[in-house]
């Protein structure tokens, strides 16, 4: 049992515990470490002005290799950055040698009040981690966790083109990974648990490695807070929400972070991120990767996790219509029982749901649709990116010629829980795709729903959404027949 | 300000530059572009922190109207480490501040404002202890009814200074005899600056009752003055300076007052160093934002298109105190008619007075909120006449020689409107876009588009004659390199780059040779705010009017060091020129010597190498009791195209292409003058589309971060995005024939509003659904679902 985190910041090795240990990345950085070109502006992971690079040892590599990517190190606990090396604005350039990124960000004028350009070098420099010559679709859709307010992202998005016309040392390059990688290798395995008394209070986190550990774990500690990408804890946390004095993190558990596709489903660890099952399925499921490629942004999918999202259970969880008509099955582990629930059957209230004391969410398995089944996925937002929905929506059918011969429909942020619409489901088996029944299927919608008004829309417009969404899928769907 | 010891790297400049021809005109990065993108450009929250340091912050009202009865602070003030616990009381006799209006309680006392309104005030040594007593503090209040809707406000005649119109002719008469009449009730919502650095500042106490205040503020004066008041210090007891903002927008011209007064409150009271920085959420929260507005017209026309009479009253929610609402209303009214002459027009202008922060400055400062309802009836009148929208506005914009003076009576020179649009509707290929479109909307029974092109007029400078000014402080030094001081303060607009650019021009300098340093009071005293769009305008023209100070008297010694009356070549200043570096006599090519070497031996004969520049901006004069002269100096103008594609089913709305052309005269900086048109167009864009200030029933703002309010982000960047500067020399009335940039840009993001409006009569019913300002998503899809 170890009681303490070993963390590379520019490389440079930093053995943490006690108090720290519990700081947030953006804290330690700018508190401790004196490294003030991280930016805070938000302190919920929408800005991206804290964004740094976050590197781990690639497993799969022949020869040590750290793979990085981009992250809001605001809502990122030290804890759970165990043998990372973080890199920030200031380990960027070396000996005075500035990067591409950072002299094409000066030529292109790409900074002006400077604020949100630290986040923005190091996330571009994530983005050239990934592709060698990033489109301009990958530029800017790799740049939708950053806020700018100055310079209307032109001169930003130029940058990034102009970065990309040489090849740039990458960060292994830059920071040796051989010696980080035998740095931690020895502990690499070890059980993390670090304690510390706050004002007269106890903390503790508890860091296994296999899922038998984290279920013995909670067996004793049912009320331990679990920690997966932290994407949402991270925010409760730094905005006073969220004191809890066991944690449980699950970040060094590899046995859930499997991930793999075939013919029939995916079959996801629970804590497999976003960027991994976006990568997965990105020509399978074009649907599904194309509301991924709206949920949160890149910093956000590449450490929040699909566990994350079913058990945060929020109504208006981008990737729950889509499990839910898609019929998911959670896999509930306990330190002496393994159960399976359908994620229909998951949800029992407002944030409340079918997970027993001692319980882990170990794996989610979703069928994929059937090669005669048509599905539509909606999310509905005030901007187009790096938002939470006002609506989602999924809607798979199976037709035979025009008529439907089955129907699942499932909406979000229309009720206390993602909501399937059975009487509406009901109605349309045996009918026609067509726009008599499309407009009568809304008008049975809209009574199995119920919608409040709040920050992201008044109840009046979800209403109407979950009218138009069945006249969207209906056009999508038959085109030419809407029209007639 | 302490800079970071760590070295910075040498970012590299393009060599022309180096090499010492002229700056003026180049696109020379940013002045702290290299601090920017190596994170090591301070800002306030940066800075080392002091030994005996307090972190500073408050509790504010937890209801938006009503009284304060009582305030405990016992037992908050016994939490280990807290170093006070100030309320109003504390204060002293000038609890009461303002820019404008003596009005605003810096600590509530009595009354109660809006949600928010710093009650208590806290010095803690950790920020746990600061916000262990935060929550110890018990607040006892009565409320009383608030007043939220600017109608309400209307209807109690609850307003902030007097009512002011702008009027020329009979326009009661002109609407009534005109061959069509329409109006209507406009409804225009506010908008965040939402700058990423919140509000800051840090104070310093010193000897003798001084205080040095860094306060990331777009006004320094401000500061000082208000500082010293509240504090009762003199003015020659405090220092404002500021080194840069995060941004400011307007944000920070007034309300960077309050967190400075409360960390000089508190380091006075201590005798400590105190910061605050706000975190996003209380700023949001408490500080004021752009005005939102009501706007009732009425409009008379004729059936070829001229609008010959128009009036408009305009209501703005002006918050709990007066802060710079009734300039702003001021710019509002005298933007009313946009580009276009109208002959008989009345504007009217009331600030209401409601209960949330007293709202602000926020760029453009009143003329976004005229060009919207301008072109809102324009769009109106387009639809009703059947015509295209672009044609009457060509119809009905100002001329050259006639139609040419605005309702104030200020005579409209170097227009080229009418050529920028011509051009524009070519470059666009306004007109094929436009015919496809009717068949477009026919055909997808998906989406929606629309298209419009709106121009800008923007007026430049202060309207209170007295602001347009500005003083600047020039050390030459023995090697030949230059420090730079004046009041104007760098927020990203990059004006500081502009004036080393001027002021290596002036010597003849290479640009590396010049530095900006941090804005100070101490140096640069009863400045401006940053505002107005003119910091470069006036602060650039000081700086230039102190060197040529200094380089009169160095062209008196050079002139009789270069002179060789054995040759026939007599002592001759006005031969003596500074340019590449160095100074020589024009009549003696091969003479002369560098830069520093005639600034040494200067300094050896006692010839003083400093010098302070002062501007003032000539023939500027308004007279609001009677609403005519000439506020401006001149006049910024641009227009933009934009395209709208709207999903019928779900109101959401892209933005495919935008085409932008904008008339900033002889650009001293382009790049930094393009990232002014781009920023400011996307930032107009956000308030247009899908920026929404959203309030629960107590008047608390809900949309108060991120995660509810939304900027435009990268993806809501038009997918194609065409900006170009017009060519245009004409400007004699500014430094090196520029324009003023910052805030003309912003208007055009109405042409994304005016898009929508223009795809929604395309819908098959004839009642116009009065699409409200902003157009989301959801404002959309209730117009899409009135008018199928």
């Amino acid at each position: 049992m170890r009681d303490h985190i070993l963390l590379f910041v520019n490389g440079q090795q930093h053995r943490i515990d006690g108090a720290e240990a519990f700081l947030t990345l953006s804290d330690y950085l700018r508190k401790r470490l004196g490294l003030c070109g991280t930016k805070i502006v938000c302190s919920e992971g929408d800005c991206g002005s804290c964004s740094v690079l976050c590197g781990s040892l690639d497993d799969g590599a022949a020869k040590p290799t750290f793979k990085y990517s981009s992250i809001d190190s605001c809502i990122r606990f030290i804890y759970q950055l165990d043998g990372c090396n973080i890199v920030t604005v200031e380990g960027l350039a070396q000996e005075g040698e500035l990067t591409n990124v950072q002299q094409a960000m000066i030529d292109c004028h790409g900074s002006q009040c400077g604020f949100c350009t630290p986040g923005f070098v190091t996330a571009m420099t994530g983005i050239l981690e990934e592709h060698d010559q990033p489109t301009e679709c990958q530029w800017r859709r790799g740049l939708t966790g950053n806020l700018c307010r100055c310079t209307g992202y032109t001169p930003i998005v130029q940058a990034g083109k102009e970065a990309s016309k040489n090849p740039s040392p990458k960060l292994n390059e830059l920071f040796a990974a051989a010696p980080m990688a035998t740095a931690i290798k020895d502990g690499s395995q070890d059980e993390i648990k670090i304690e510390h008394l706050q004002a007269g209070a106890a903390q503790s986190i508890y860091s296994p490695t296999t899922i038998d550990q984290a279920t013995e774990f909670l067996a004793e500690n049912p009320d331990a807070k679990i920690v997966a990408g932290a994407t949402d804890v991270g925010v409760q946390f730094n905005k006073g929400y969220c004191q809890s004095s066991d944690w449980l993190d699950l970040n060094r558990v590899t046995a859930l972070k499997t991930l793999s596709l075939n013919d029939n489903a995916i079959i996801a660890g629970s804590c497999s991120t976003w960027a991994a099952i976006e990568q997965l399925i990105e020509s399978r499921l074009p649907q599904f990767f194309e509301v991924l490629s709206w949920f949160g942004s890149p910093q956000i999918r590449n450490v929040g996790t699909i566990g994350g999202n079913i058990i945060n259970a929020s109504p208006i969880a981008d990737s729950l219509p889509f499990m839910f008509v898609a019929d998911a099955e959670l896999q509930l582990t306990s330190s002496s029982d393994i159960r399976k629930v359908n994620i229909n059957d998951f949800y029992q209230g407002y944030k409340k749901f079918d997970l027993q004391p001692g319980e882990l969410l170990t794996q989610v398995r979703i069928p994929l649709p059937e090669d005669d089944e048509v599905l539509k996925l909606y999310k509905i937002s005030r901007r187009r990116d790096m938002d939470i929905s006002t609506f989602t929506g999924a809607i798979k059918m199976k037709l035979s010629g025009d008529t439907i011969e089955s129907a699942s429909i499932a909406y979000g942020a229309v009720g206390p829980v993602v909501l399937r619409l059975p009487k509406t489901e009901a109605f349309l088996v045996g009918r026609n795709l067509d726009l008599e029944t499309m407009q009568l299927a809304g008008d049975i919608a809209v009574k199995e729903i119920t919608p409040i008004t709040d920050v992201r829309g008044g109840g009046e417009y979800r209403f109407q959404l979950a009218r138009n969404v069945l006249l969207k899928f209906l056009h999508q769907v038959r085109p030419a027949g809407a029209i007639a | 300000m302490n800079e970071f010891n760590a070295p910075m790297p040498e970012g590299t400049i393009a060599e022309e530059t180096i090499a010492g021809g002229s700056s003026v005109g180049k696109s020379i990065p940013h002045d702290s572009a290299v601090g920017h993108v190596t994170g090591t450009a301070p800002y306030i929250d940066d800075l080392p922190r002091r030994v005996d340091e307090l972190y500073v912050g408050f509790v504010g009202s937890p209801i938006a109207s009503g009284t304060l009865d009582s305030v405990d602070v016992s037992i908050a003030s016994e939490v280990a480490g807290v170093a006070c616990v100030l309320t109003a009381t504390d204060v002293g006799p000038h609890n009461i501040f303002g820019p404008l209006f003596c009005d605003e309680p810096f600590l509530a006392d009595k009354e109660l404002l809006y949600v928010g309104q710093p009650v208590v005030l806290i010095g803690a040594e950790t920020e746990e202890a600061l916000d262990a007593a935060r929550k110890l503090v018990s607040i006892e209040t009565t409320e009383t009814k608030p007043t939220f809707l600017i109608d309400d406000a209307i209807a109690a005649e609850s307003f902030i200074g007097p009512k002011r119109q702008i009027k020329r002719g009979d326009p009661d008469s002109a609407i009534s005899k005109a061959a069509h009449q329409l109006s209507g009730e406009f409804r225009i919502g506010g908008q965040e600056q939402f700058y990423l650095e919140s509000q800051a500042a840090a104070a310093y106490p010193g000897e003798q009752g001084q205080l040095v205040v860094h306060s990331s503020t777009q006004n320094t004066t401000e500061i000082q003055t208000m500082v010293a008041e509240v504090l009762g210090l003199s003015q020659h007891q405090v220092v404002c300076i500021c080194k840069r903002m995060g941004g400011a927008f307007g944000g920070k011209e007034t309300q960077a007052v309050i967190p400075a007064l409360m960390v000089s409150l508190v380091a006075q009271r201590t005798g400590r160093a105190a910061r605050i920085v706000y975190d996003k959420d209380t700023d949001m929260l408490v500080t004021g934002k752009r005005h939102p507005y009501l706007c009732r017209w009425n409009v008379g026309f004729e059936s070829d298109g001229e609008i010959v009479g128009l009036k408009y009253d305009f209501f703005s929610d002006g918050g709990a105190a007066a802060d710079l609402s009734t300039s702003v209303m001021e710019r509002t009214l005298l933007h009313a008619e946009n580009s276009y002459y109208i002959n008989d027009i009345e504007i009217n202008g009331r600030v209401c007075k409601t209960n949330f922060p007293p709202n602000t400055a926020f760029r453009g400062f009143g003329g976004p909120q005229a060009v919207a309802a301008m072109e809102n009836v324009i769009e109106r009148v387009a639809e009703k006449l059947q015509v295209d929208a672009y044609d009457l506005r060509l119809r009905n914009l100002y001329g050259d020689s006639d139609r040419n003076v605005t309702p104030y009576g200020q005579l409209y020179t170097g227009n080229h409107l009418t050529e920028i649009m011509t051009t524009l509707a070519i470059s666009s290929d306004y007109r094929v876009r436009v015919a496809a479109l009717k068949e477009k909307n026919q055909n997808d029974a998906m989406r929606l588009h629309g298209i419009a092109m709106t121009p800008v007029k923007f007026g430049i400078s202060f309207t209170s004659k007295f602001l347009n000014q500005a003083n600047a402080l020039i050390n030459v030094y023995t090697d030949g390199t230059v420090q730079v001081s004046t009041g104007g303060t760098e927020m990203g607009q990059g004006l500081n780059t502009k004036i080393r650019q001027l002021v290596a021009d002036e010597f003849g300098i290479p640009f590396p040779d010049v530095i900006v340093m941090p804005t100070s009071t101490e140096k640069n005293n009863n400045t401006s705010p940053t505002a107005a769009s003119a910091g470069t305008d006036l602060n650039g023209a000081a700086a230039v009017d102190g060197c040529r100070i200094i380089k009169k008297r160095l062209a008196e010694f050079a002139a009789g060091l270069f002179a060789s009356p054995e040759d026939g070549i007599i002592p001759s200043p006005e031969h003596i020129v500074f340019a590449e570096g160095i100074v020589r006599d024009s009549r003696q090519p091969n003479s002369g010597m560098t830069f520093g070497e005639l600034a040494n031996k200067a300094r050896l004969e006692r010839i003083d190498l400093g010098a302070r520049g002062f501007y003032k901006t000539p023939g500027v004069d308004f007279n609001r009791e009677t609403g005519k002269g000439n506020p401006f100096l001149y006049f910024t103008q641009g227009a933009a195209v934009a395209e709208v594609s709207i999903d019928r089913f779900t109101g959401e709305m892209v933005v495919p292409r935008v085409d932008l052309l904008m008339d900033i005269g002889k650009s001293i900086n382009p790049k930094v003058d393009m990232g002014q048109i781009t920023g400011g167009f996307i930032q107009g864009m956000g308030w247009v589309t899908a920026e929404c200030l959203v309030y629960d029933d107590g008047g608390k703002l809900l949309s108060h971060s991120p995660t509810t309010y939304k900027i435009p982000a990268i993806t809501d960047l038009p997918v194609d995005f065409r900006c170009e500067m017009f060519p245009n020399d004409d400007n004699l009335h500014c430094i090196r024939r520029s324009k003023a940039v910052g805030e003309p840009p912003l208007l055009l993001g109405v042409a994304v509003w005016a898009a929508v409006k223009n795809a929604l009569s395309f819908l098959p019913s004839d009642a116009d659904p009065n699409l409200k300002l902003p157009a989301t998503s959801e404002e959309i899809l209730r117009c899409l679902t009135t008018q199928s």
